[in-house]
C-alpha cells in the first residue's frame, strides 16, 4: 500500500525507483489519460499523450518543485501542453465548457479517502468558477483547459477579441483571487 | 541585452494569457523577456500560474486501456538505459523537495567524486549512483520518506508521512549493529530533510534510522543488497 505524499513519488520517481515509478503511475493515470481525452477526443491518441506525459514528468523529475505548485497540478500542465499540441493544427470538435463544469467529481470510482486533498483542490476550482458569470467561466475554461487562444475563444463565442481577453483575464484573476482567500481561511 | 519595450501596465494585461498558456509567438516572447527582468511581474505571473495550473484538473477522470501503466514503465525502463546519470539528479531532487540549499548538494556530489577518486575505500563501497533506501515507520509498517546514500557516504533523508513534529538524530547502524549519529533533523507537520555525510561507510545491510528524543528509532529503512 502506498500512502506516501506526491512529493514524496516524484523524488522516487527521480532516483529510478521501479515501485516509485509505478505507484506515480497507478495515482495519477486516470487523471492524466481523461483530461488527454478530454482535450484531444480521441482514445488512441489519448492514449500516446498521457504515455508521453509520463515520460516527460520521469524526465524532468528531479527539477520538480514543490514551492511553484502541486505535483498533480504540474502532472497536468505536462498532459495539457502535450495535447494541446497535438490538436492546434487539427482540431477536433468544440467541447461545451458547461458539461466540464457540471461534472459530478463524486460520480468516479475513486476510493473514499483516496486523494482527498486533490479532490478538494479541483473542487475549490469548481466552486469558484461556479461563482463566475457563465460568460467568464466559459472563456476561462475553453482557454485554461481546451487552450483555445484568445482569438479562438472569441470566435467561438461570437464576440470581439477585446472581449474575449477581458473575460479571460477576469475570470483567472477572480479564481485567483477565490483560492488564495480560501487558503486563508 | 535588448530591453523589453513593454510597460509593466502591458505586461500585466497579457499575464493571464501567459499563464494559462495561449500566449503565441512574438506577444510571449516579449512578455518573457520583460517578466525575467521585473521582480514584481515576475511574481505576479506566478500567482497568475498557480491559478491557471490548477484549471487541467477540471477533467473528468477516465480508465486508460488495459496494459497502460505497464507500457508506461517499459518506456522508462528504455530511457533509464540511456540516462544513468539520474542517480546524481535524484539527491537534487529530494534537496529541491526539502527546500535545501543547492549547495550541499554540490558538496555531496563533489565528494562523491573525490572519494570514488581514492584507491582506500573500502571494496565493497565506492559505487557513485545513489541508492534509494525507503524508509518505514517502526510503529507500523508504512512508508514514511526516503533516504538516499550516495558514494557510500553521502546522505540525504526525506520524510513526509507519520512522523511527530520535533528533533530527531540520523542514526546509521552497520550490519554488526555499531551505531553513528550523523545529524540531526527537524520535522514539522510531517515534513523533514537533511542531508549530510557519515564517516564510516554505509554499506548492504546498513540501517538509517530517525531516533526521537526517547531513543526510539521512530523510522527506519535498510540500505538494499545493491551499493
Amino acid at each position: 500500500m502506498w500512502t506516501v505524499s506526491d512529493e514524496t513519488l516524484v523524488a522516487g520517481l527521480a532516483s529510478g525507483d521501479r515501485d516509485a515509478a509505478s505507484a506515480f503511475v497507478q495515482r495519477f493515470e486516470r487523471r492524466v489519460y481523461g483530461l488527454a481525452r478530454t482535450i484531444v477526443y480521441d482514445d488512441r491518441a489519448a492514449e500516446d499523450i498521457a504515455q508521453e506525459a509520463f515520460v516527460r514528468a520521469w524526465k524532468h523529475s528531479s527539477a520538480y518543485d514543490p514551492r511553484r505548485g502541486s505535483v498533480v497540478g504540474w502532472l497536468l500542465t505536462i498532459t495539457r501542453n502535450l495535447a494541446i499540441d497535438a490538436v492546434r493544427v487539427r482540431r477536433p470538435v468544440v467541447i461545451d465548457p458547461a458539461s466540464l463544469l457540471g461534472y459530478d467529481a463524486a460520480s468516479t470510482d475513486r476510493s473514499p479517502g483516496d486523494h482527498a486533498e486533490l479532490s478538494e483542490d479541483s473542487d475549490r476550482l469548481r466552486a469558484a468558477l461556479a461563482q463566475l458569470p457563465e460568460e467568464q467561466s466559459r472563456a476561462v475554461v475553453l482557454a485554461g483547459l481546451l487552450g483555445y487562444t484568445a482569438r479562438e475563444v472569441g470566435e467561438i463565442e461570437d464576440i470581439p477579441l477585446g472581449t474575449a481577453k477581458t473575460r479571460i483575464r477576469t475570470a483567472l484573476l477572480r479564481l485567483r483571487a477565490a483560492l488564495v482567500s480560501e487558503e486563508q481561511e | 541585452m535588448t530591453v523589453s519595450a513593454m510597460s509593466c501596465a502591458q505586461v500585466r494585461e497579457l499575464a493571464p494569457e501567459l499563464a494559462l498558456g495561449i500566449l503565441s509567438g512574438a506577444e510571449r516572447a516579449e512578455v518573457v523577456l520583460h517578466v525575467n527582468g521585473c521582480a514584481r511581474c515576475q511574481a505576479y505571473v506566478a500567482e497568475l500560474t498557480e491559478a491557471a495550473d490548477a484549471i487541467p484538473q477540471l477533467a473528468p477522470e477516465a480508465e486508460p486501456p488495459v496494459g497502460f501503466e505497464a507500457r508506461v514503465l517499459q518506456r522508462l525502463d528504455a530511457g533509464e538505459r540511456r540516462t544513468r546519470r539520474r542517480w546524481i539528479a535524484a539527491v537534487a531532487a529530494v534537496a529541491a523537495a526539502a527546500m535545501i540549499v543547492s549547495i550541499t548538494v554540490v558538496r555531496v556530489i563533489e565528494s562523491n567524486d573525490s572519494t570514488s577518486a581514492r584507491q582506500e575505500a573500502t571494496p565493497i563501497t565506492p559505487a557513485p549512483k545513489p541508492v534509494a533506501v525507503p524508509m518505514q515507520l517502526t510503529a507500523a509498517p508504512l512508508p514514511a520518506g526516503w533516504a538516499y546514500v550516495s558514494d557510500g557516504h553521502g546522505v540525504a533523508v526525506s520524510v513526509s508521512y507519520g512522523m511527530e513534529s520535533g528533533g530527531y538524530t540520523v542514526q546509521v547502524k552497520s550490519p554488526s549493529g555499531r551505531a553513528e549519529n550523523i545529524g540531526t533533523m527537524t520535522v514539522s507537520d510531517n515534513h523533514g530533510s537533511w542531508t549530510g555525510r557519515s564517516s564510516r561507510p554505509i554499506r548492504a545491510g546498513s540501517t538509517i534510522s530517525l531516533v526521537d528524543a526517547t531513543g526510539a528509532a521512530v523510522c527506519h529503512g535498510t540500505v538494499p543488497t545493491a551499493l
